[in-house]
């Protein structure tokens, strides 16, 4: 049996972005459009609601929230307006605190910080950019870098890999 | 109309032939995009999941510059319309929010007075150029081209929370079909690419692109047209992950849909070899250029 936290549904109802879970009605419409749980049984958006109402907290935060697309096709079906899909961005931030962020989403996060970019450019591209006449890419990664820390995202980092390591070994 | 033009990180590192095509065809209708100094990404869904107000201030921070130039922003990603959008309204009706992200953005030497709108490329084709004047300057009719369009969902989210803005499922096909092209209705048309998953789930990510090929070849299109550079890649690239995953070919070339206009415009871009695509579309240039 997982742990359980009662007080775990107002937790996310209180993280920004996650006030939806106060609404759900258990109705399954989010399940039955989401093109993901076509595929895999493991995401069923509202099995994953009902698991916060009943506040299985390990489970929700650190099996579960990185299979969705961010593609709100459950936004336009929810019948209370309620938004599974942002109700994810919820529990992944609480997630990401506990530094549970996969690798794919680490190296962005990096990248930004590193370039102010999530795709850096590559030598080669400047070239193609520059034989096409197109002008000069003009990014600041210094005021990237400066958010980053300010908003706890460097720390955040250092702990996800910290975590990865740990798994690893 | 005159726009500041937010590029975002994947035009101008990975797909230089969108973004020239954006920078001609643009003008050509009487836009005039501005080039932004010193952006940072617009900080899409990966980076909106791991820090609520380190989002807002790393995309505000971009539409700080915008509110300098004193113009409006102009996305041709959906990732960057839907994150530069949304913050742009959550940052203009609360204001104790704004304070706050300000916070932040007083270490980088900017503010954000909550002014600025932000335009997604369909929307000012449709609206500042308007359906029926594309149709009149169509130089090349595409009629030979039966495509398969993907909007992308984070260029219709946020019509789904604010039910006033312009961009909706039917814009793409809208303006396909003024270009002279015939459109396909196929399955899970309005479904995503795939692409948000890419890195995170592959194999997921690939299930979903390989239904909606399947479901494009079906219904008897020739090509795929696509706005963002997120569901080019997807689409593009994504047949040759197939390839190799499933052992599955569907040639179907992948155009930018601006690419597309740029071509049924009229317009003469001195090397038209230089393109982002992988799967070859040279049966269909052929189409449009005659042979």
């Amino acid at each position: 049996m997982s742990e359980v936290d009662p007080n775990f549904m107002h937790e996310v109802a209180n993280t920004p972005r996650g006030k939806g879970v106060l609404t759900c009605i258990q109705c399954g419409r989010c399940t039955s459009s989401c093109p993901v749980a076509r595929f895999l049984t493991e995401h069923n958006p509202r099995r994953l609601m009902e698991m916060i109402i009943l506040g299985f907290r390990p489970d929700v935060l650190h099996r579960l929230p990185w299979y969705c697309l961010s593609c709100f096709t459950c936004l336009d079906r929810c019948p209370q307006r309620g938004d599974v899909g942002e109700v994810v961005f919820a529990i992944r931030s609480l997630a990401a605190r506990e530094g549970d962020v996969p690798e794919g989403v680490v190296e962005q996060a990096k990248n930004l910080f590193e370039t102010g970019r999530l795709v850096p450019t590559a030598e080669f591209m400047l070239r193609q950019r520059k034989n096409l006449g197109l002008p000069e890419v003009s990014t600041s990664s210094k005021d990237a870098e400066t958010i980053m820390r300010r908003t706890g995202f460097d720390k955040m980092m250092a702990k996800a890999r910290g975590e990865r390591s740990k798994v690893r070994k | 109309m005159k726009y500041a033009l937010f590029l975002g990180c994947l035009i101008s590192a990975r797909e230089p032939s969108y973004e020239l095509y954006a920078r001609k065809v643009m003008p050509h209708f009487g836009i005039e995009l501005v080039d932004m100094p010193e952006t940072t990404c617009c900080a899409p869904f990966s980076i909106q999941s791991l820090d609520y107000i380190g989002w807002l201030a790393m995309a505000a921070r971009n539409l700080a510059i915008a509110e300098e130039m004193e113009l409006p922003v102009l996305a041709f990603c959906n990732d960057c319309y839907e994150s530069l959008l949304m913050t742009s309204i959550i940052l203009r009706d609360d204001q104790e929010l704004r304070s706050k992200v300000n916070k932040v953005l007083s270490e980088v030497g900017k503010e954000y007075k909550g002014k600025v709108k932000v335009k997604h490329v369909l929307e000012v084709l449709q609206q500042d150029i308007g359906v029926k004047k594309i149709k009149d300057s169509v130089k090349r009719p595409l009629t030979e081209l039966k495509i398969a369009t993907q909007t992308g969902c984070h260029a219709v989210r946020p019509k789904m929370i604010h039910p006033t803005l312009a961009v909706s499922l039917e814009t793409l096909d809208e303006l396909v079909k003024a270009m002279g092209a015939k459109t396909v209705n196929y399955d899970k048309k309005e479904v995503c690419c795939g692409g948000p998953l890419r890195g995170v789930n592959d194999e997921i990510s690939r299930q979903l692109t390989r239904q909606k090929l399947r479901g494009m070849k079906e219904a008897g299109a020739n090509c795929v047209a696509t706005v963002c550079p997120f569901c080019f890649i997807q689409f593009d690239l994504g047949q040759l992950e197939i390839k190799r995953a499933f052992g599955e070919e569907y040639n179907l070339p992948v155009f930018h849909f601006i690419e597309l206009l740029s071509l049924a415009s009229g317009l003469e871009i001195k090397d038209w070899k230089m393109r982002d695509h992988r799967i070859p579309v040279d049966p269909i240039y052929e189409k449009i250029m005659g042979r």
